[in-house]
């Protein structure tokens, strides 16, 4: 008849942080924490190795793009052509690949992303001119997406076999099986141009053209206006999932004992569907949601393209036709850290949510 | 256990109540027609075979049936102390949510999934706690001392997620949670299946010796007829969702009327035997949705005869001096095979 059988594993005592420095450093290498950020890490550098090689894979480079340019519109011999376009970037095609890949990481290490080699730009301006919107598009696109399926997958969940869930679920599997670059054309083909029930060149771009930037409710107000339609796509497309996902976990959960135990205890129904189902039900969703995050950073390219919307895949998609190597690899850069500090978010909130997790952690189970 | 069973302190009435699953196949008809006295400090064990409708039974009386059940008809009649009368079953959503766990609550089948994972053990405290206007110093003190009663380290386990306790503790942190509001009746099904031999010793002391403090009746669900019998004073026996016979502990099990309760007994060679399946006796239960006609035993009884085939029998008492009845026709025939 032990009383609480674990009590060391929930209370560390003190006395076993003494001086060893050996047993410190094993404990900071078994740390669950230090694992995940290894591992973060450690994929970046691997994405950074892999698309560095595969960016310059591609056919053509700067020089020979900008040269074909030049001695078409301007009549230019090809070696005329290729002498002018050779001063124009801060590229040499001749350097050897891998030369250039250990500048690049010597640099990177330092901080430096290099410069952009079309238009010579730091590469760190030019991000932190196009990431705002992105995170500001994608973010309120995916919180917008995750409160709402997950507040419908529960009610449908809780309400099964009703109206609301019949006619939630209909929507939901349509939205789920359409992509979200056929939900941003048919947003501009039908709603824009056929019906024209919003105005359609007006709302492309990140703000009205001219508009001066700052902390002022006009531009705020222009910021939404213009973001409407990027976030309405990705709420469109994600929403779906969002919504099927927490239904069946919800069904799954409704099933459990914990939850007849808690209605017999004649708990108000707003707490069970809070801290007895909705929690334990939101437990499987959180890792989606750090996948999505990736997704969404990354594969905004199409959409951003689509509402000539200034974020990172807009000027992916100009960097890749430019074949501007650096700003490439800046993106993929920023795209890959934003996969990872997800992932890591992720298993951070599961830990807060789910005390199963955040006590395995500390003993590394 | 000095109980009086008289009709003035009877608490909880059962009149006839049916109960059923819709399923594919058609209606299953999990409890017919059970009817049954619970008096005040009184603990009636329900035992039989897995199946035969315990779970639906006492769960359909406070109405906790899984979606697909409904009880069909009766009454459920609970007196509160007050000696005011009330149907169970016509409560209001509001007023039945009022009435469980403060008037009637229960200890479910599996305790290791019956706590909340992701809450610790104070907050669902707090949660039953508000719901029913118990404010948190007092439900604090009360929950600390009730797991005091269950020897429990009272505030290791107040601040306790529950996967941070082993399944003996999860159990009494259970029954001492059951006990919070001050029932006047508890519910337990199974209590102590999942557990080791040993826990289930220490749970077993301790829910006596918290009815004898506390004085509440139960209704305990039980595979194991050893525990039945210790902690019992009225068995009644169950067989494809009907009570077949009843009565006070020494009198059915040891002068058991009808066969089925005798090849329970049977089933258990010794009573102090453990828990083991009670799965001995030749066939199997039979089909509740379209349950045999007569005595739906006379499929597996070896005193079957004619007429239990075609009629099935009602209750009689068992002897005149005892409140022991029984549904068979041949309680001589079972009793003197004893
Ligand atoms: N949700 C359900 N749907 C359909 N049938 C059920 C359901 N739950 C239980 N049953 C059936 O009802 C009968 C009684 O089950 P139960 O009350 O759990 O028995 P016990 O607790 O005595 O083992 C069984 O035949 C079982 O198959
Ligand atoms: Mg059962």
């Amino acid at each position: 008849m032990s009383a609480l059988s674990t009590p060391s594993k929930i209370l560390d005592s003190p006395e076993h942080d003494t001086p060893d420095i050996m047993k410190r450093l094993q404990r900071i290498w078994r740390s669950y924490i230090f694992r995940v950020v290894m591992q973060g890490i450690l994929t970046i550098l691997a994405v950074i190795t892999f698309t560095f090689f595969l960016i310059r894979l591609m056919p053509g480079n700067p020089v020979e793009i900008k040269m074909t340019q030049l001695m078409l519109s301007q009549n230019l011999t090809m070696d005329e052509a290729r002498a002018m376009a050779s001063t124009m970037f801060n590229y040499d095609p001749n350097e050897p690949v891998f030369q250039q890949y250990l500048n690049y990481m010597a640099k990177l290490l330092q901080g430096d992303l290099g410069r952009s080699i079309v238009s010579e730009t730091p590469i760190t301006t030019l991000i932190a001119g196009y990431l705002p919107w992105t995170l500001f598009s994608v973010g309120m696109g995916l919180l917008i997406s995750f409160v709402l399926g997950v507040t419908l997958g529960i009610l449908t969940a809780y309400w099964r076999g009703g109206i609301l869930d019949n006619v939630v679920t209909a929507i939901a599997s349509v939205l789920y099986g359409i992509p979200d670059y056929v939900i941003a054309l048919l947003l501009i083909m039908i709603g824009g141009v056929q019906l024209k029930l919003f105005p359609l060149a007006e709302m492309l771009g990140g703000s009205t053209p001219g508009i001066e930037a700052g902390f002022r409710l006009d531009y705020i107000l222009d910021l939404l206006f213009h973001a409407i339609l990027p976030v309405s796509t990705y709420v469109m497309a994600t929403v779906g999932g969002w919504i099927l996902t927490m239904k069946s976990s919800t069904l799954a959960t409704l099933g459990e004992d914990y939850i007849t135990v808690a209605r017999a205890r004649g708990l108000p129904e707003s707490r069970l569907l809070t801290a007895y189902v909705g929690r334990n039900a939101m437990l499987p969703l959180i890792t989606r949601l750090a996948i999505s995050v990736g997704i969404a950073v990354s594969g905004s390219v199409i959409i951003e393209f689509l509402f000539s919307y200034p974020g990172l895949g807009l000027n992916l998609s100009r960097a890749i036709g430019q074949r501007d190597y650096t700003v490439m690899q800046g993106i993929f850069l920023v795209t890959t850290i934003a996969v990872v500090t997800s992932n890591i978010f992720a298993d951070l909130m599961l830990g807060w949510l789910d005390p199963r997790i955040r006590l395995g952690k500390e003993e590394g189970e | 256990m000095d109980i009086q069973k008289t009709p003035e302190n009877v608490v909880l009435s059962l009149r006839n109540v049916s109960m059923s699953y819709q399923a594919r196949r058609g209606r299953v008809r999990a409890v017919s027609n059970v009817s049954f006295d619970l008096h005040a400090g009184e603990t009636l064990a329900l035992i039989g075979e897995s199946g035969c409708g315990k779970s639906t039974l006492i769960l359909g009386l406070i109405r906790q049936l899984s979606k697909t059940g409904v009880v069909d008809a009766g009454e459920v009649v609970y007196r509160y102390r007050d000696g005011r009368d009330t149907d169970i079953l016509k409560l209001s959503d509001r007023q039945l949510r009022e009435f469980l766990w403060r008037e009637c609550s229960m200890v479910f089948q599996g305790a290791l999934n019956s706590l909340n994972p992701v809450l610790r053990v104070s907050s669902m405290v707090y949660d039953t706690a508000q719901a029913h206007g118990m404010d948190t110093k007092e439900a604090r003190d009360r929950a600390l001392s009730l797991f005091e009663k269950v020897r429990l380290d009272p505030l290791r386990v107040f601040n306790a997620y529950p996967h941070e306790m082993s399944g003996g503790m999860r159990q009494r942190t259970l029954l001492a949670l059951a006990l919070l509001l001050r029932p006047q009746v508890v519910l337990m099904d199974e209590p102590t299946t999942a557990v080791d031999i040993l826990t289930q010793r220490s749970i077993i002391e301790v829910l006596k010796q918290l009815r004898q403090e506390l004085n509440f009746s139960v209704i305990f669900i039980s595979h194991d007829l050893a525990v039945a019998a210790e902690i019992a004073d009225t068995i009644a026996t169950m067989y494809a969702g009907e009570i077949i016979e009843m009565g006070p502990v020494e009198e059915v099990f040891y002068r058991s009327r009808h066969a089925y309760t005798l090849g329970l007994l049977e089933a258990a060679p010794r009573l102090s035997a453990g828990s083991q399946e009670l799965n001995s006796i030749p066939g199997s239960p039979p089909d509740l949705i379209q349950p045999p006609p007569g005595c739906k035993f006379h499929l597996r009884c070896r005193f079957a005869s004619e007429e239990c085939k075609t009629i099935q029998p009602t209750y009689t008492p068992a002897t005149t001096i005892s409140d022991h009845i029984v549904a068979c026709h041949h309680t001589d025939e079972v009793l003197a095979a004893r």
